[in-house]
């Protein structure tokens, strides 16, 4: 893979691999139950997995095949959850047009998925290559209120 | 009939579609299709989808939420989305999502109200 990020994958906690439609829902359900673990707010629980919802499906989407990484990253006194999304589909064409939101290539979509994630997280990083794949990686602090 | 994907309550000429299972695009598509054709057969003029046991709802399933409230008008009917829940109103809110073309209302109660004000 020629993407620039080099992603440790043993680090990760929890991976899993969307295939079928079916995965989106044991994809959010299993980032759910870890955001609920590591103590995060109801809101935050709910942004978390629905950011994770648009992910895999674009992966299950655009590349068919791909997986969701989940780890718990610790900073001293701060919990944060970091989600990796990765596949080796057929890339993305204009990543700037692709988080801007309202851009879609499918029918039926709003084309605010990666849009939505990016808002919905605190961190958002994505790295894709045409018929290479896209890695999007983000991450969430736990707030403490 | 065909297989409901939901049960659904009819009440006067309303349509009651309370959604209790969690929604993956297959289930959420199947409702659309489901709810269309209730429309038809049960001669429904007004339709309520109580959605306050969903805890996530994403940009494919408010699509498809908005979408078949417009299908549903070009039938003569009006959609309200009955009790969505605080965390998910924000989420959507935030992710910057619009679900047009839909009234929307706290409880069954408001959601009737509001169908019984609606006159064409």
């Amino acid at each position: 893979m020629v993407i620039l990020i080099q992603i440790n994958f043993e680090e990760y906690d929890v991976a899993v691999k969307i295939k079928e439609e079916k995965d989106i829902v044991v994809a959010r359900q299993m980032v759910k139950d870890i955001a609920r673990r590591l103590g995060f707010s109801l809101a935050d629980i709910t942004k978390i997995s629905t950011a994770v919802s648009e992910l895999a499906r674009n992966i299950y989407r655009y590349a068919k095949e791909g997986f969701i990484y989940v780890k718990e990253k610790k900073e001293g006194q701060n919990v944060a959850i970091e989600i990796v999304a990765y596949d080796k589909g057929p890339g993305i064409e204009n990543i700037n047009q692709a988080i801007m939101g309202g851009f879609t290539t499918t029918k039926g979509s709003l084309g605010l998925g990666l849009s939505g994630v990016r808002r919905l997280m605190d961190e958002f990083f994505i790295d894709s290559e045409v018929g290479i794949g896209t890695v999007v990686i983000v991450s969430k602090r736990r707030r403490s209120f | 009939m065909k297989q409901k994907v939901v049960p659904t309550i009819k009440l006067y000429d309303y349509l009651i579609v309370p959604v209790q299972i969690e929604l993956d695009d297959t289930t959420v598509e199947a409702i659309q299709r489901q709810i269309l054709e209730e429309i038809e057969d049960k001669q429904i003029r007004g339709i309520i989808i109580d959605v306050s046991m969903i805890d996530i709802i994403d940009s494919y399933i408010s699509y498809t939420l908005s979408e078949t409230a417009a299908m549903a008008r070009m039938m003569g009917c009006h959609t309200v989305l009955c009790g969505i829940q605080p965390h998910v109103a924000l989420t959507l809110a935030q992710m910057g999502v619009n679900i047009k073309g839909i009234h929307f209302a706290m409880d069954l109660e408001s959601s009737i109200e509001i169908l019984n004000s609606i006159k064409d």
